[in-house]
This record gives C-alpha cells, structure tokens and sequence, in this order.
C-alpha cells in the first residue's frame, strides 16, 4: 500500500493515471501530454509499474499502458487529486529522473 | 496453484471465523443474532471485497478497442458492485429489518443490472470517440 501511495502523490503520475482512464494508451501518446524528457517519464512509469497501478504490454516494438486499479485505488486517486490541488501541487509537473523512484 | 491460494485462504478465513463467532455466541462474549444482522452485513462487506479488485483482474486484449470497451465495463462492474456492497452492508447494520431487507436487494440488484446493461451497450453499440488506434507506426 505505501508503493501506491507514493506513486500518487506525484500530480504527474496521477495525470497519467487519469489519461489512462479514457483508453489504453502507448508510452509515446501518454508522453507527448508532459513537458518532460522520456527518461523521466519511463521512470514514472516504473514507479506506476511497481506499484501495481497499471498493466503494459507490448506489440511489436510498442509498449501499451492500460489502467490497473482497484475500486479503492481509483477512489484514493480521486482524493489524491483533490488534495494536490487543494495544496497547489495539482498541475505541477515533477522532476523526477530517471533511476529515482521519489 | 499460486492463483488459488489466495481465495484458499480467504476461504479458511471466513470458516475461522464463523466457528469464532459461533465460540463467542458460546461462552457468552456476544449475544444472540436473532435477525441474522451480522451474518448480512459480513456478506455484504465480502462482496465489497470481492467487487473491489474486478477492475484490476485483466486479460490479454486483441486490439484497443476492445481493451478500452474491457476496461470502461470492469470499471463499471467494479463501482457498481462495491458501492451495492457497501449499502447492503450499512443497511442491515442500521436500517429498520423491514426496509433493510428490501432495500439491500433491490441495491444488490441494480449493480447486476446496471453492469449488465453497460456491459452489453459496451460490446455491441459504442465505437470511435476517444479510441485511437495503437500501432507501431503511433509509439
């Protein structure tokens, strides 16, 4: 549980979360929605990917990032979103670099 | 092996703890249960459970499509399923036996028909909108 919490409350990995709601979507769709070099993204995704909150596959050389939460998960988003905005964090992009998982 | 033992477990569990229940009714820990409240509200709070996890239970997916049309009907299944529980639950632990009885079926019942309904509109009617097609050439 404390992997799911950590990778809540980064806004950038929550609003990647939140696009994956729509539809599953390739790591190149879902990185073109962030001002942030691919090494950093691929890190949230690991960070994603270890806290179980979503599921990849891969098609030829492509790999598809599909939601994977549980009720309580999405309903924890929803209040992690909340409170990010409520604190001012919520349309902050992070800084994460690759190989860090904070 | 490994995917059951899991549902092995919460089956022990769940045996545990009725003949614990049923020690205590005993030796006098608790009282009776004449209207059967626990008992409903412990089956409401397992298909809380239950229905907690349908979203995260996925399968491999042909193409996007019906990956997405999969994700939007467990999502609903799931919701539906867990907020039912919920009611059921807290119910039969406060409401009066009469409306509990009613009003906990009718709640379970409309999650199965809400889920079975989206989930029929989902795979028949919906195409396009927000579905773009995954492919190498869209990485």
């Amino acid at each position: 549980m404390n992997l799911v919490f950590k990778a809540l409350a980064d806004p950038t990995r929550r609003r990647v979360l939140e696009l994956l709601r729509k539809r599953p979507m390739t790591a190149g769709e879902l990185s073109d929605h962030f001002p942030v070099s691919k090494p950093t993204m691929s890190a949230h995704f690991a960070v994603l990917r270890e806290a179980d909150l979503v599921d990849v596959q891969k098609s030829g050389k492509t790999l598809i990032y599909r939601l994977k939460l549980t009720v309580l998960e999405e309903a924890l988003l929803g209040f992690a979103g909340t409170f990010g905005m409520l604190a001012g964090t919520g349309g902050k992009p992070s800084t994460l670099k690759r190989g860090t998982t904070s | 092996m490994k995917r059951l033992t899991p549902n092995i477990v919460f089956a022990i569990m769940i045996l545990a703890g009725a003949l614990a229940f049923k020690y205590a009714q005993r030796i006098g820990l608790i009282g009776p249960d004449p209207d059967g409240r626990a008992v409903q509200v412990i089956i409401g709070l397992t298909l809380v459970f239950f229905a907690n996890a349908i979203p995260k239970k996925l399968g491999r997916w042909r193409n996007a499509e019906a990956a997405k049309r999969a994700q939007s009907a467990s999502r609903v299944a799931g919701w539906s399923f867990t907020l039912s529980g919920l009611a059921y639950s807290g119910l039969w632990a406060f409401a009066p036996l009469p409306v509990a009885d009613t009003v906990s079926t009718a709640a379970v019942a409309s999650a199965v028909v809400v889920t079975f309904v989206y989930t029929v509109w989902c795979c028949t009617g919906r195409t396009g909108g927000e579905t773009a097609p995954i492919s190498a050439d869209n990485p």
